[in-house]
C-alpha cells in the first residue's frame, strides 16, 4: 500500500513551506469559505431574535476560512505531510464512466441537445466498460463479458423482480419482438439474449490467449 | 418490567412472522454479500441496497435494512480477517489480531468467535435498546430546541474528538458539513440559498447522494491509486468452532467489549467507533502476556467485535429515542424512514408501536441470521474475495449507479456521486477525514432548525443556552471534552489508540 510514499517520504522539504499537504488544504478551505460567502452576498443576514436565510451559512463560512487560515499558517511552523502523487486516471474513468451511466439512462437535456435514453441495457455496459479503463490493467475481453453477464442479472433484479421504476431498454427495441409480447417479456428476452452473448464470448475467446494469462491467479498470491 | 415483555413479546409477535423473518434473512445475506467486497463499507452498502426495500411496507423495509446493516458490519469483519483490509474504521481493530490468526490457519477461530461474540452483544444490546427505549422516550419530551441544539454540539464535538488525525482539520470538515447542509431553500423564508439557480439544488443536496459519492466512489478512486497486494489468506480457513480453551480464553473480552461498546455506542456523535478501540486496549491491558497481541490472539478479536457490533446496535437509541442521527449509517436510516413516510423520533414508538418493537426484535432476530448464514458461507466470501479488484470495482461502479438513479430517478443524482466522488478523494489526498463531514451534514439541518426556534424562544438571546440547566450541562461536556483533547498529554494518548 505504501509504494506511493517512496519519493516523498522522510526528505523534509525545503523552504519555509513545511507541510505542503497543510497548505493545499487550507487554500481549498479558504476558497470554498470565499465562495460560500459570495454566494450569500445578496441574502438577508435579519437578527437573532429573527434569523434570516444568511446568518447561518455567512458565519460557518467565515468559520471554514478561519479554519483554513489556522491550516495555512500552521503550515509554516509544524513540519507535516508532503502532498501525494496524483494519478488521474483513476478519477477520470470512473467519472466517465458515472457520467456516461447518467446520460444514457434516460432522455437527458442541456440547452438545445437532448441524449437518447437508452436505459439500463446500454448505460450498464457503458458504465462498467469506460470505468473498468480507470487501471491499467483493464481487459476490454474481461469487461465486456463482465457487462454482458452483470446487466441483464440487474435488468432481471431491478426492473424485473423489483419493479424500480428504472428505465431497461430504448423504446425501439420492444419493434424488435411481436407485437404481443408484454414489456416484461421483452425485458426477461432481451437479458436471456445478454447472457448467452455472454456465455459465447467468454467460451469463444477463452482459448486464444491461454499460457500467458493467467486470471485466477492474477493477484499473484491465491 | 410488566410493559418491559409486553413490548418485546409485541415486537416479536411482528419480527417473528414468515414475511419478516424472510426479509431479515434477506437483508443479511445481500448486506454481507456486498459488505465483504473490499472498500465498501456499511455506508456504500445502504446506500447501494436502499432501493431494494422501496417496494416494501415499512416495517418490512426497516427490518430488511437492519438485516443489511448488520451484514454489512459483519462483512466488514470477515474481510478484515481474511484479508486484512478493513472496510471502515470500526473493523480496523479487528483485522489486528484476526488477520494474524487467520495466517496460523486458524482463520475459522477467528470468523467464529467474531460471530458468537457479535451474536452474544447483539443480543444485550437488543435487551439494552427495549429497556432503555421507554425511559428515554419520555426524557426526549422534556427536550426543548435550546437542548436539542445543545446535544447536536455535543454529539458534533464528539466526532471531533473522536476523528483521526488533525483536530483542527477535524473541525473544519465538520463546518463544511453544516455549510453544506445550509445548500438549498430555507424553510422559514423561502428563500433559495447557494443553489447557482440550479432546480435540482433547490431541495439541498441528497444525503444519500453525498454519503455514497464520499464513501462509495471516492474509495474506489483511492484504492486504483494503489497498486493491489491483497493479502487473501492461503491457508485452510480450519475449524469454524471455537475449542474450550477458545471459550475460555474470551469469554471475558466478550462481557467486557459488549458491556463497553453498548455503552458508547448509546453517545451522539458515534461513539461507537470508539468501542473496537477501547476495548482492545482494555484487553491488551489486561492480559497476562500483552505481547500476543498483534499475533493472533483470540482475545484481540473477540472484545472488539463484541464492542462494534454491540455499538453498532444501541447507536440506534438516539435515532429512535431523540430524532438524533449519531453517525453517517443512522443519517442513512432516517433517509429510508422519511422515504416510507416516517419521521423518526419519540413519536414513533407511541404512534407506531409494532413498527418499533418489530424493528428492536428484528435486531435480534438479524443477529441469529448472520450466525446462522455466515458461518456455512464462509467459502463463498472467501471465493468473492479472490476475484481481482479490477473486475471487482466497475461491478460496484454499476450498483452505485442504479442504486443511486432508482431512489430519485434523477440522472443529476448520478453525476453528483461522480462529483462528490472527486472530492472526496480531494479531502483524502489532503489528509482530511471525510466522516465528520457527513455528520456535520446529517445534524446541520436540525441543528439551524432548532436553533431558530431555541432563540425565538429566547427573543434573540444567546445566554438561553447556558441558562437553561440541561443546555448547560451538555455544552460544559462538550468544552471539557475538547479542552481534554486538545491537551497536549491526552492529544499524544489518543494518537496511541488510534496507531496501534
Amino acid at each position: 500500500m505504501s509504494t506511493l510514499h517512496e519519493g516523498a517520504g522522510p526528505d523534509r522539504p525545503d523552504g519555509p513551506v513545511r507541510a505542503p499537504q497543510n497548505v493545499a488544504g487550507g487554500l481549498v478551505l479558504v476558497a470554498l469559505a470565499a465562495l460560500a460567502l459570495w454566494l450569500t452576498r445578496d441574502l438577508d443576514q435579519g437578527t437573532l431574535n429573527a434569523m434570516g436565510p444568511a446568518m447561518l451559512p455567512r458565519w460557518l463560512a467565515i468559520a471554514v476560512g478561519l479554519s483554513g487560515l489556522a491550516l495555512l499558517a500552521s503550515a509554516f511552523i509544524k513540519h507535516g505531510d508532503a502532498l501525494e502523487r496524483w494519478n488521474l486516471r483513476g478519477p477520470v474513468f470512473v467519472i466517465g464512466g458515472i457520467v456516461a451511466f447518467a446520460l444514457t439512462i434516460r432522455p437527458f437535456s442541456f440547452g438545445a441537445l437532448t441524449t437518447p435514453g437508452l436505459g439500463m441495457l446500454f448505460a450498464g455496459p457503458l458504465a462498467i466498460i469506460i470505468g473498468g479503463y480507470a487501471t491499467n490493467e483493464a481487459r476490454l475481453r474481461d469487461l465486456v463479458i463482465l457487462s454482458l453477464s452483470l446487466t441483464p442479472f440487474c435488468m432481471i433484479l431491478f426492473g424485473d423482480l423489483l419493479n424500480l421504476p428504472i428505465p431497461v431498454f430504448p423504446q425501439a427495441l420492444t419493434g424488435l419482438f411481436p407485437s404481443n409480447w408484454s414489456q416484461k417479456e421483452v425485458l426477461r428476452a432481451t437479458a436471456a439474449i445478454m447472457a448467452v452473448v455472454a456465455v459465447i464470448v467468454f467460451l469463444a475467446t477463452r482459448g486464444r490467449r491461454r499460457g500467458s494469462i493467467d486470471v485466477a491467479d492474477h493477484s499473484g498470491r491465491i | 418490567m410488566g410493559d418491559f415483555f409486553s413490548n418485546l413479546s409485541l415486537g416479536f409477535g411482528v419480527a417473528l412472522t414468515l414475511q419478516n423473518l424472510g426479509l431479515a434473512f434477506l437483508g443479511c445475506l445481500v448486506g454481507t454479500l456486498i459488505g465483504v467486497l473490499p472498500g465498501v463499507g456499511p455506508i456504500a452498502t445502504i446506500a447501494m441496497l436502499l432501493p431494494i426495500t422501496f417496494g416494501l411496507d415499512p416495517t418490512g423495509a426497516l427490518i430488511m435494512l437492519a438485516g443489511i446493516y448488520y451484514g454489512a458490519q459483519y462483512g466488514g469483519s470477515t474481510t478484515a480477517i481474511l484479508v486484512n483490509i478493513p472496510g471502515e474504521a470500526t473493523s480496523v481493530v479487528t483485522a489486528l489480531d484476526g488477520h494474524q490468526m487467520a495466517r496460523q490457519g486458524r482463520a475459522g477461530v477467528a470468523l467464529g468467535i467474531a460471530a458468537i461474540g457479535s451474536f452474544f452483544a447483539g443480543t444485550v444490546a437488543t435487551l439494552v435498546i427495549a429497556a432503555l427505549g421507554a425511559p428515554l422516550t419520555k426524557l426526549a419530551l422534556i427536550f426543548g430546541p435550546t437542548e436539542y441544539f445543545s446535544l447536536m454540539v455535543m454529539g458534533l464535538v464528539f466526532a471531533v474528538v473522536l476523528a483521526r488525525g488533525s483536530i483542527l482539520k477535524a473541525i473544519a470538515m465538520i463546518l463544511v458539513g453544516v455549510l453544506l447542509s445550509t445548500v438549498g431553500t430555507d424553510l422559514e423564508t423561502g428563500e433559495e440559498r447557494m443553489t447557482f439557480g440550479l432546480p435540482f439544488l433547490a431541495d439541498g443536496i441528497d444525503f444519500a447522494v453525498l454519503a455514497m459519492g464520499i464513501f462509495g466512489i471516492a474509495e474506489i478512486m483511492r484504492n486504483l491509486d494503489h497498486t493491489e497486494t491483497r493479502d487473501v489468506v492461503r491457508q485452510a480457513i480450519g475449524r469454524l468452532l471455537p475449542n474450550r480453551d477458545d471459550f475460555k480464553q474470551s469469554y471475558k473480552p466478550v462481557l467486557r467489549g459488549t458491556f463497553i461498546g453498548a455503552a458508547l455506542g448509546i453517545l451522539p456523535g458515534n461513539g461507537a467507533v470508539l468501542g473496537p478501540f477501547a476495548s482492545y486496549t482494555l484487553e491488551k491491558k489486561l492480559a497476562k502476556d500483552s505481547s500476543r497481541f498483534g499475533r493472533g490472539a483470540i482475545e484481540g478479536v473477540a472484545g472488539p467485535e463484541s464492542a462494534n457490533n454491540a455499538g453498532a446496535q444501541t447507536s440506534f437509541i438516539p435515532l429512535l429515542t431523540l430524532g438524533i442521527p449519531p453517525n453517517a449509517v443512522m443519517a442513512l436510516m432516517v433517509g429510508a424512514m422519511t422515504i416510507h413516510g416516517i419521521i423518526p423520533g419519540p413519536q414513533v414508538m407511541t404512534k407506531n408501536p409494532t413498527l418499533f418493537w418489530g424493528m428492536i426484535a428484528s435486531m435480534w432476530v438479524g443477529n441469529l441470521m448472520l450466525l446462522i448464514i455466515n458461518l456455512p458461507l464462509v467459502g463463498m466470501w472467501v471465493r468473492l474475495l479472490k476475484v481481482p479488484y479490477r473486475l471487482l470495482f466497475p461491478a460496484i461502479l454499476m450498483f452505485c449507479c442504479i442504486g443511486i438513479y432508482s431512489i430519485n430517478s434523477l440522472p443529476t443524482d448520478v453525476m453528483f456521486i461522480g462529483f462528490f466522488g472527486f472530492i472526496g478523494y480531494m479531502l483524502i489526498k489532503f489528509g482530511f477525514e471525510p466522516a465528520p463531514m457527513l455528520l456535520g451534514f446529517v445534524l446541520g439541518r436540525l441543528m439551524e432548525e432548532n436553533l431558530r426556534r431555541a432563540l425565538i424562544i429566547s427573543r434573540g438571546s444567546l445566554e438561553t443556552f447556558i441558562e437553561r440547566p440541561v443546555s448547560a450541562g451538555l455544552l460544559a461536556v462538550a468544552a471539557i471534552l475538547l479542552v481534554i483533547a486538545l491537551l497536549p498529554s491526552i492529544r499524544k494518548g489518543r494518537d496511541e489508540v488510534f496507531t496501534e
